[in-house]
């Protein structure tokens, strides 16, 4: 098995290299034998990868700790679907994972443009192969997953306890789905240059895979937050670490290119804008794999120190280079088609949008080098942290929510007093109400007014959509409800793109009242004792013990009360594990969670005496569980976007001209 | 249209120094200096009051439990040790010889008031030596 997943890394290497080279010479000789030669090179490397794949994954279940990968991975006593699991858990897996899920990419990019755009597809298929080109040469000569020890180990290291966790075995591959999933509208980009093919084409199939790659990265990050929020037992979920900027920076790239491409798709402008944003997106998502490969900001995430990091570099240079050289060249046929007419419209309100994104990006970017850039600079290694990227992100995202009720109701071109009047009057008017309620209310933080405020107006805006599109059916005499499916299923991208706005605001309002309203107390109890924490009462029955196989529980037994009525009993533990090879964590910390619509009860044993006494932190977090519905909902908007069929991509070219609906109503 | 035009200028300059300001501001009043305890100790007494952030590695046998859930431990890096005293969550894989990353006041009583404390492991994640002597020493924590 090992000597065929060496093999098989080694042969898709060589295809690749082959693919990159048939892919190109057949386009510019005109010889249709290697481009097609080319096309099944990337089905032999997709095929290649996933016995490579294969092979490593039997190494785990069957623990060959001849394998170094699987020695450091790997345990007797771990359970098998963190055996198969753990193939992410490491340095030389997770690179396999990239250039596997790359090479699936790639195969159904070419499958699925078998016989169209004959002209633009040699050169993606040559960007794809190229970047195959790099991860197979990185798992194939440098990090080699099937390297041998030089004796095999009699037991593995085991998987780190806190990684045995259902978010994390997801979360990882969900990241890895959106970060290598940049790489496909990239390579339509570059194809589109190389080519000199920059009409609608590959704008069409950049902005299908963007989404799809936007909807992991966003799913990935929240996945990430909820597993952080369960398990690390500090009551948050965000602490704008390097690792988790790493992924948030594409994903901020990734949603300006998802909204400024309708205008190029709908006008023809901002095709400049464009090409540069999948550049940086792609730029983006590297730079994320390589900061979280190397290890060169510290994290509290502790990563493998190897000899990764310059190759990292020196590729991310030469796509940097070649990219914008490549832009630089054709940069005289991405001219637009039409100008912006007023800043009342439409187009500027995403013109705005993407510029705030970026300003994100940009802010969270210098963040987040600023130790390195510093150090590099003044040879002070200088920190900013969590306090600076809430000051400027927090402005930024309030600003973009606003927007997010405006870009939807606003007219193209130039919008009319009657336009602005009839679309926002009841809307400005909820958001208005909303905040006069709060301020009543005794809410007097100006960021928490301007968020629900807001996300009100924003709420009330796709209300408004929905309305209109229904009643425009219904009076044709359907039935509401489906009047209802069939606007949606008539136009998925329209209202697949409102339900993910609704679930942006349940985020935001997520966000808000969490960190804004969030209360905490800590007290060491003695047996009987109670403490008090908005509205919940806990009272301490004793410390209690059990074992299990993997472990030695200790439990903080608590009974709870809400406003004086049992909610059942809160128990908090610390575990200790048996097994050696998971002692780097002398006692595992596990909070005993109560979860509701309008708050979470988040309790954290901190330590407990020989006295039978033991120390909790009790916190109140407000509405934490609206951000994971809203996850939840975010993703169903996305997949209603992307769900195939419906009105034909012909009438999607033909809605472009058409689509001068000077007031910005439903169109049905 | 070149009034159109200009509006747009204006509109794209005031948020990007809007957007300048935020980090500019942002950097100037949260930037903390990352230091070393060597560099601590080199700092004195410019440094006492200060906010910084320092990591050490924790000295074997240092770390005392207070009975409130408070914590004491000192911290080295070869070029001396100093004294920390923290409140608040403890992670889990902090214990004696991981590196601790504390972030607070040094006070002229010389001893580091922490408001913020991470931890990450010493060794290697993969150091292969370890599997051979037996599993006590230990990865941190790798999330890809």
């Amino acid at each position: 098995m090992v000597e065929t997943g060496k093999l098989s890394i080694f042969l898709a290497f060589a295809i690749s290299i082959y693919v990159v080279c048939a892919s190109v010479y057949g386009a510019r000789t005109g010889k249709s034998d290697f481009v097609k030669s080319a096309r099944n090179g990337v089905l032999a490397v997709c095929f290649l990868l996933i016995i490579a794949t294969a092979a490593l994954v039997h190494s785990l279940v069957n623990l060959d700790f001849s394998l170094k990968y699987v020695a450091l991975n790997t345990s007797t006593d771990l359970p098998v679907i963190y055996r198969i699991t753990s193939l992410w858990a490491g340095q030389a897996g997770s690179l396999l994972l990239w250039a596997l899920i790359l090479s699936i990419y790639s195969a159904l990019v070419v499958l699925d443009t078998r016989t169209r755009s004959r002209l633009l597809m040699p050169y993606v298929v040559a960007v794809l192969a190229a970047i195959s080109v790099f991860f197979t040469f990185l798992i194939g000569f440098v990090e080699n997953p099937f390297e041998a020890l030089p004796v095999a180990a009699l037991e593995g290291r085991g998987l780190n306890p806190i990684l045995q966790n259902a978010y994390m075995a997801i979360h990882p591959v969900t990241l890895y789905l959106g970060y290598v999933g940049v790489s496909v509208p990239f390579a339509f980009g570059m194809g589109a240059l190389l080519s000199g093919q920059l009409g609608d084409e590959w704008i069409k199939y950049s902005r299908k895979w963007t989404l799809f790659a936007w909807t992991f990265l966003g799913v990935g990050l929240l996945l990430g937050a909820r597993w952080a929020y369960l398990e690390l037992g500090w009551g948050g979920y965000w602490a704008w670490d390097p690792v988790e900027n790493a992924a948030f920076m594409p994903w901020l790239a990734a949603t300006a290119f998802v909204h400024s491409v309708m205008i190029q798709e709908k006008k023809g402008m901002l095709k400049k804008w464009n090409m540069a944003l999948i550049i940086l997106t792609f730029f983006l998502a590297i730079f994320g794999t390589f900061i979280t490969r190397s290890g060169i900001i510290s994290s509290v995430h502790s990563f493998a120190q190897s000899d990764i990091g310059p190759l990292f570099l020196g590729f991310i240079a030469f796509i940097l280079l070649f990219s914008f050289a490549m832009f630089l060249y054709r940069i005289r046929d991405l001219e637009s088609e039409n100008r912006f007419d007023s800043i009342l419209s439409r187009e500027s309100a995403f013109i705005f949008n993407n510029l705030l994104f970026l300003g994100a990006a940009f802010a969270v970017f210098l963040g987040t080098v600023f130790p390195i850039m510093s150090e590099a600079l003044t040879g002070n290694k200088i920190l900013v942290g969590s306090p600076y990227f809430n000051r400027v992100n927090v402005p930024i995202a309030l600003v973009l929510i606003f927007l997010m009720g405006v870009g939807p109701l606003i007219s193209w071109r130039k919008a009319s007093r009657e336009n602005l009047m009839k679309n926002f009057l009841v809307p400005v008017i909820v958001g208005a109400a909303t905040a006069g309620v709060l301020i009543a209310l005794g809410v007097r933080d100006v960021y928490a007014l301007l968020s629900y405020a807001f996300c009100a107006f924003v709420t009330a805006t796709v209300f408004t959509e929905f309305f209109r599109g229904v009643s425009v059916r219904s009076g044709r005499g359907e039935n509401p409800a489906l009047a209802f499916v069939r606007l949606v299923s008539r136009n998925k991208r329209r209202y697949g793109g409102y339900i993910v706005h609704i679930g942006v605001v349940l985020i935001v309002i997520g966000i808000t009242s969490s960190s804004v309203f969030v209360t905490e107390k800590q007290a060491t109890l003695t047996k009987g004792q109670s403490l008090e924490l908005a509205g919940y009462t806990l009272t301490f029955q004793g410390i209690e013990q059990y074992t299990t196989d993997a472990k030695n529980a200790t439990v903080a037994k608590l009974e709870g009360y809400k406003n004086g009525k049992p909610i059942g009993p809160v128990s908090p533990e610390k575990n200790v594990y048996k097994y050696e090879g998971n002692r780097e964590i002398n006692q595992e910390t596990e909070v005993a969670l109560r979860s509701t619509f309008t708050d979470d009860l988040y309790v954290i044993l901190m330590s407990y005496g020989e006295d039978g006494a033991a120390t909790i932190r009790v916190m109140v977090n407000p509405m934490v569980s609206w951000i994971w519905s809203g996850g939840v909902v975010l993703l169903i908007g996305a997949i209603v976007t992307m769900w195939p069929g419906g009105r034909k991509e012909r009438e999607e070219v033909f809605v472009r001209y058409t689509l001068h609906d000077r007031d910005g109503t439903a169109k049905v | 249209m070149l009034k159109g035009k200009l509006k747009f200028i204006i509109a794209i300059a005031v948020i990007a120094l809007a957007v300048s300001y935020l980090v500019y501001g942002g950097v100037k009043d949260t930037m903390v200096y990352y230091l070393t305890v060597k560099e601590l100790k080199g700092k004195v007494p410019s440094v006492y009051g200060e906010r910084v952030r320092v990591s050490g590695n924790v000295v074997p046998g240092s770390i005392k439990h207070g009975p409130d859930g408070s914590l004491e431990f000192s911290i080295s890096d070869g070029g001396g040790d100093i004294d920390v005293a923290y409140s608040g969550i403890v992670p889990d894989i902090f214990k004696d010889d991981v590196e601790a990353v504390v972030e607070g006041e040094y006070g002229s009583n010389n001893v580091f008031a922490a408001d913020v404390l991470l931890a990450k492991c010493p060794t290697k994640y993969e150091d292969t030596e370890a599997l051979y002597n037996s599993g006590s020493e230990g990865k941190g924590v790798n999330t890809y």
